[in-house]
């Protein structure tokens, strides 16, 4: 009845295969590079927007409303088109001899991800009582190091479980890079599937890559909770 | 997104692929009992297939054939959007009857589906800016935008290997990083690349500004995609193509997108419509 013939060595060896790989550590980086940006993004955005001066609360009350409400694919397509016609061209010239198809990405995630890192870390910083913050101020912080010292290193350490589904979107989102070419897991399915064929294969390896990733990702955001996070807070 | 897609995809091609089983090999009656043809087209790729802006209806080249194919089975025409992408899968889930959608014949697609006659010829070539491709030297090292899923991404990867080829979902965003520097040239078929260029032609900012230089780097014979092991239904479509080609409809259809008079003007030579199995060996 079902006429479909499995043949899994198409993405086990040979040529396909390495085009499967080379997809996987294209979306390790672009996955790598942008959880480290949006997190460091997040973290200022979420200080603009608990700050007592108003043009950054306002700034960043602007940012995470646009971002978090617009859709990533039209992000990442207005990054990469739509920038064209406000950069100069000088900045185009030297933007398209880099692998800008990548950054655009990198870019694009970053942003869209970081205001809802932002959100979540607010919200982790706001579980902790503000009596703290008034001691560390009393006591003669500033408020950036009463942050940097005091309140960050708890809340981060509460921010941990949405922060690995914000980290964990961002890694199955990076599949939308391969709609302005970035070579990446995605793409590089679908490029094996149309050579061969073979879809259902192409694109089992596909799920099984961003299933390992993701347990990766959690593993290790479990495991620095445990090893690091936890002593500071002394359990 | 797109990896749920991916996986729902999945999901809908085992569906497919069991009833497509189950129905397989009687779509002439199929058709003729719902009174409907459905047929798989581009969208956006004048003159093969596009929505006129005004009407509101698709046009093209490959219209004019599905149309002429329905009117001889007596039955109305529903038109789908493909991509080069998904058209194959769309047609062998059973989403669409028979697909028109500047699909070049090769053995690989072969085995999966079943073509019909050429019913149109062309060569890949390339569209770029004026005066900076000469030749396929100028194109090493360099970016070239095209269309996933497409024989022309495998053709290029294969005539100028040291290029990074840039595969889009579709031709016009690759026209969009070729006139935004991003890529050096645009290739696919010429008759895809006058259309586009046509497009181009038209636009104050970008006339006379890209042409598409005399290096073809392969045959591009196009062929009717039909569901495997249809004998009944390819018959019916191959007869019909031969036929047009014999009341003189098929030049017709021919002048009426790539005349002299069109905004994509290529020449016929001495192409006609005939039982070949052109791309198939």
């Amino acid at each position: 009845m079902l006429n479909y013939r499995f043949d899994w060595a198409v993405v086990t060896s040979g040529k396909y295969f390495d085009w499967i790989l080379s997809g996987f550590y294209v979306t390790l980086k672009l996955s790598a590079v942008s959880i480290a940006l949006s997190f460091l993004l997040g973290l200022v955005i979420a200080m603009m927007r608990m700050s007592h001066a108003r043009p950054f609360r306002w700034f960043a009350h602007g940012y995470l409303e646009f971002f978090r409400n617009t859709p990533l694919l039209v992000q990442i397509f207005f990054w990469y088109f739509g920038s064209y016609k406000i950069l100069p061209a000088a900045v185009n010239d030297w933007l398209v001899r880099q692998d800008f198809e990548f950054a655009a990405a990198v870019i694009a995630l970053t942003i869209y991800t970081s205001a809802f890192i932002a959100e979540d870390i607010r919200s982790g910083v706001r579980s902790i009582p503000k009596e703290q913050m008034e001691a560390a101020r009393s006591s003669g912080f500033s408020y950036v190091r009463s942050m940097q010292y005091i309140i960050l290193p708890q809340a981060v350490r509460l921010t941990i479980p949405p922060l690995i589904n914000q980290f964990l979107n961002l890694m199955k989102n990076s599949s939308l890079a391969m709609t302005i070419g970035v070579a990446e897991l995605m793409y590089q399915a679908r490029q094996v599937e149309s050579y061969t064929f073979k879809g259902f294969e192409a694109f089992s390896a596909a799920t099984f890559i961003y299933l390992a990733l993701s347990f990766l990702i959690t593993g290790l955001m479990t495991l620095y909770d445990q090893k690091v996070l936890q002593p500071i807070k002394g359990h | 997104m797109a990896r749920k897609i991916g996986v729902f995809v999945l999901a809908l091609a085992m569906v497919g692929a069991l009833c497509g089983a189950a129905l397989a090999g009687d779509t002439l009656a199929d058709v003729k009992k719902k009174g409907v043809l459905v047929a798989g087209v581009k969208d956006s790729l004048p003159p093969f297939g596009s929505v006129d802006p005004n009407t509101k209806q698709f046009v093209g080249y490959d219209i004019d054939f599905v149309k002429y194919i329905a009117k001889k089975l007596g039955v109305k025409v529903e038109y789908k959007s493909v991509t080069s992408a998904n058209r194959m899968p769309m047609l062998m889930e059973s989403r669409v009857d028979i697909l028109a959608a500047t699909m070049t014949k090769t053995p690989e697609r072969a085995k999966q589906i079943d073509f019909s006659y050429t019913y149109f010829l062309t060569g890949q070539k390339f569209l770029a800016k004026k005066g900076t491709v000469k030749s396929l030297k100028d194109l090493e090292g360099k970016r070239i935008a095209t269309s996933k899923g497409s024989t022309s991404e495998q053709n290029v990867a294969k005539a100028v290997p040291s290029a990074t080829v840039l595969a889009f979902d579709d031709y016009p965003q690759g026209i969009l990083a070729l006139q935004q520097g991003k890529a050096v040239a645009v290739t696919t078929d010429e008759s895809i690349l006058a259309g586009q260029l046509g497009k181009l032609e038209k636009s104050r900012a970008t006339k006379g500004k890209f042409e598409i230089p005399d290096i073809q780097i392969s045959m591009e014979p196009y062929g009717l995609g039909m569901r495997k092991g249809d004998a009944n239904f390819e018959k019916f479509v191959n007869d019909t193509l031969l036929e047009m080609e014999k009341n003189g409809e098929a030049k017709k259809i021919f002048e009426r997108w790539f005349g002299p008079k069109t905004d994509s003007p290529i020449n016929r030579g001495n192409f006609m419509i005939t039982a070949d199995r052109m791309g198939l060996e």
